[in-house]
């Protein structure tokens, strides 16, 4: 027994069992996704391949999806470069609360956006609509689509930004200064060459994060006829057929190349055009004097936080409390009371999103303790797969992650067990392998903060390595450990993407029921305000919570 | 080449004071070293000169013009005050060569491109930079790069160079060349320099007269030698001993 128990707690098989788990959820569902496009009949062909190219809906999806991204990436730069510069290098006044506030869409699910902008914006009912006359704004057009995708992707572009403008050595535009240049020349002449590796690379991100997207092209493209790869995804696999699943798989093949290749491009870039601008002085920069254009710069940033942010969140709370829908009277919380406690699948719904958002942030953070722990503390050679491996799901766009999901798992862990098909345990899967990767970059640096003596000492004075992992690293990396399990929690608590194909009746999540009401079973109650307005509140309480445990590190 | 003048300049962040009251007057063509621990305001004194601070109350002048006034509202950007500075990170742009990186002052006063070549040229004589235009500053050791900064501090000709601590990040041996080097430049050009460092044989060594602060207060002032012969202060004689 005893000697069970030294095997059990061993460090190689711990560790083993983690990297065991991680190919298990990393590698073999890709495998097994090529695998059944490539060698339909056990043999290699390209059949399935060229069926789909040759498809037009197909090809007109690819083509969408690389016109839009492109789109989406261009107007986020244009929004984000000089919101970036104002609130990091004038005397803007409020300058750091505008910035938290215009980083706040990052953590909000964008197809809640789709939803409001939908009640702001639909042809006939849109509030917009019935204030300047209908017809006024469609949001159901390809300018919708890709306007709505930009009030959430900009802030990609603007995190990216404000980093390398925070990490940059002020004395670099300093000396343009004293070398004659005004402001708006410094900008453009230092700043900005200095920050294009970090510009491209978000820029790429939010192509990437667009191609992605799976709410807000069906909830605004498809009603317009505008379907991109993953909507067109969608509606294959729903087709329910054999056919219709192998068609999904091969598109969704080259969904994953359009995903790689920006992300090839992307490295490419940053690794090429990396300048070091990281100064060891940490000097405040002095800040450009705004003078006279102070308050028109705040009356734009105003106006532009009431259009991105305050405008669509009036429209859901608006609506969640209308008792006649597209209409401003009589307000009360009858849609509350009928979604919260009438409908019986809101409640499973709920309960299905919080178990699994637990489920899932607590497993993949258990898994990231250790799996960073072999990456960041051990000598065991290819360590640095690790990190690739587990980021490589979180690259690849959620639809393809469900497929490969469904081809892999569908019959079991591999051909054993009962099917994962339709369970929340494949749901609970799908999760912790997406998101395993912040936990692995918030746990790591985490470790990395850590000097090994620590717990060699421990060691030294006699805990084996289980018990030095308990009683030294675990307690140290405490606020490292909270902030990825929320960091987790987050997405998972309102994921839609990769549910929608994944869920089937009775695991429906908030996600996929907030998406049904929206779509078609409650269109026009509010249904999927109320619960709209649930997420964005869970999820402000969670980034305050994320903040206060990570002492401001972590969170927006 | 000018004066610089202090009038009871003081500065604030928030509650502190960091400079209390500095009445000081350069003269023109004078090499002035600021010497004090860290934290006792000399960069400070030396960002508001540039520009880079404002001071919260009192007048700087350079030369005739006064730049500085908060009282009358009146300050002048950095841009415009025809300054040459040399950081202690250099500042160096890494996505221009060296070239490009000595050329942009001229560049922005939209100098001829015959005479810009004509003149970085020299300035790359005096700090001994020549062949090295194509360069970019990653291919550049430490002390070249610091040479850049310096030909791109005196490229245009300002009328007073600021130096703060440009010879903290080299070492001991490269030091003694550069201080004799800057020296040397600053008496040929006839430029007023203002130099800051926390090392006390750099500002003997190099200085007209040094200035020696602590707290935002102006301790003693003099030749180097005076100071260090009848330092005025215990903190003085405690601090160059």
């Amino acid at each position: 027994m005893e000697s069970v128990k030294r095997v059990f707690f061993s460090q190689k098989f711990i560790l083993g069992s983690a990297l065991l788990i991680l190919f298990g959820l990393c590698v073999y569902p890709f495998a097994i996704l090529f695998y059944t496009v490539l060698f339909p009949k056990e043999e290699f062909s390209l059949e399935f391949l060229s069926a789909v190219l040759s498809h037009k809906s197909a090809l007109r999806a690819l083509k969408n999806t690389v016109l839009t991204s492109f789109a989406i990436a261009t107007l986020s730069g244009i929004i984000a470069i000089p919101l970036a510069w104002l609130v990091t290098r004038t005397n803007l006044p409020w300058a750091s609360r505008f910035r938290s506030w215009f980083c706040l869409p990052y953590a909000i699910p964008p197809y809640i956006g789709a939803i409001a902008w939908i009640y702001l914006a639909n042809p006939t009912t849109g509030y917009i609509n019935q204030i300047f006359g209908e017809g006024f704004v469609n949001i159901y057009s390809y300018g919708g689509l890709i306007w709505v995708q930009t009030t959430f992707l900009y802030t990609f572009i603007l995190l990216a930004a404000l980093s390398a403008l925070d990490k940059m050595d002020p004395s670099l535009e300093e000396a343009a200064r004293l070398s004659g240049a005004g402001p708006f020349r410094v900008f453009k002449d230092i700043t900005l060459p200095l920050i294009q590796p970090a510009l491209w690379s978000g820029g790429l991100l939010v192509g990437l994060a667009s191609a992605a997207s799976f709410g807000v092209p069906a909830l605004i493209g498809s009603p317009a006829r505008i379907f991109l790869m993953t909507t067109q995804i969608y509606t294959f696999q729903k087709m329910g057929s054999m056919s219709g699943i192998f068609k999904a798989g091969a598109l969704s093949i080259l969904l994953l190349l359009v995903a790689l290749a920006l992300l090839l491009l992307s490295q490419k870039i940053t690794s090429k055009k990396r300048y070091q601008i990281v100064s060891g002085k940490t000097a405040r920069p002095s800040l450009i004097d705004l003078g006279p254009w102070k308050l028109p710069s705040v009356s734009v940033l105003f106006v532009l936080l009431f259009i991105l942010f305050l405008m669509p969140l009036g429209s859901i709370i608006l609506t969640s409390l209308s008792e006649v829908q597209g209409s401003f009277g009589s307000l009360g919380f009858a849609n509350y009371h009928r979604v919260l406690f009438e409908m019986s699948e809101t409640g499973r719904a709920l309960w299905n999103s919080f178990s699994l958002g637990i489920l899932s942030a607590t497993a993949a953070t258990a898994l990231a303790i250790l799996l960073a722990y072999m990456g960041q503390k051990t000598k065991i050679p290819g360590r640095a797969w690790l990190d690739i491996l587990a980021s490589l799901p979180y690259s690849i766009p959620g639809t393809v992650v469900a497929l490969a999901l469904i081809l892999a798992f569908s019959a079991g862990f591999f051909g054993i067990g009962p099917s994962l098909y339709n369970t929340l345990a494949m749901l609970w899967l799908a999760y912790m392998v997406k998101y395993l990767s912040l936990a692995m970059k918030t746990i790591g640096d985490g470790y990395g903060q850590i000097d090994d003596s620590l717990a060699e000492a421990a060691r030294v004075a006699g805990a084996s390595w289980a018990e030095s992992l308990k009683s030294i690293w675990l307690p140290l990396m405490k606020p490292s450990i909270v902030a990825a399990w929320f960091l987790i929690f987050m997405p998972a608590f309102s994921e839609l993407t990769m549910t929608i194909l994944l869920a089937g009746p009775g695991t429906e999540t908030l996600g996929t029921l907030i998406f049904q009401l929206q779509e078609y079973a409650d269109a026009s109650g509010g249904g999927s305000a109320v619960l709209a307005v649930i997420v964005v509140l869970s999820v402000l309480i969670t980034n305050t919570l994320v903040k206060i445990f990570s002492k401001g590190k972590y969170g927006l | 080449m000018s004066k610089v003048i202090f009038k009871n300049v003081r500065k604030s962040f928030g509650e502190t004071d960091v400079i209390k009251g500095f009445d000081f007057t350069i003269e023109d063509g004078e090499f002035i070293a600021f010497l004090g621990p860290s934290g006792c305001g000399k960069t400070t004194c030396l960002r508001m000169v540039a520009g880079l601070e404002k001071n919260t109350s009192g007048e700087i002048y350079i030369g005739d013009r006064k730049v500085s006034a908060p009282e009358e509202g009146l300050f002048v950007a950095p841009e415009k005050r025809n300054i040459g500075m040399v950081f202690q990170s250099y500042a160096v742009w890494p996505h221009m060569n060296v070239f490009d990186n000595v050329a942009y002052p001229l560049k922005v006063a939209k100098v001829s491109k015959d005479e810009i070549t004509k003149r970085v040229e020299k300035v790359l004589e005096t700090v001994e930079l020549k062949g090295l235009e194509k360069r970019m500053p990653n291919q550049l050791s430490g002390g070249q790069q610091q040479r850049v900064a310096l030909a791109r501090g005196l490229v245009a000709e300002p009328d007073v160079l600021l130096l703060d601590e440009p010879l903290s990040n080299l070492d001991a041996k490269l030091r003694e060349k550069m201080r004799k080097d800057i020296r040397r430049i600053q008496k040929e050009m006839g430029i007023t320099v203002i130099y800051v460092t926390h090392d006390q044989v750099e500002a003997m060594e190099m200085s007209d007269r040094m200035v020696i602060l602590n707290r935002g207060v102006v301790e003693q002032s003099g030749k180097p030698k005076e100071v260090k012969q009848s330092p005025r202060t215990a903190f003085v004689q405690d601090f160059l001993s």
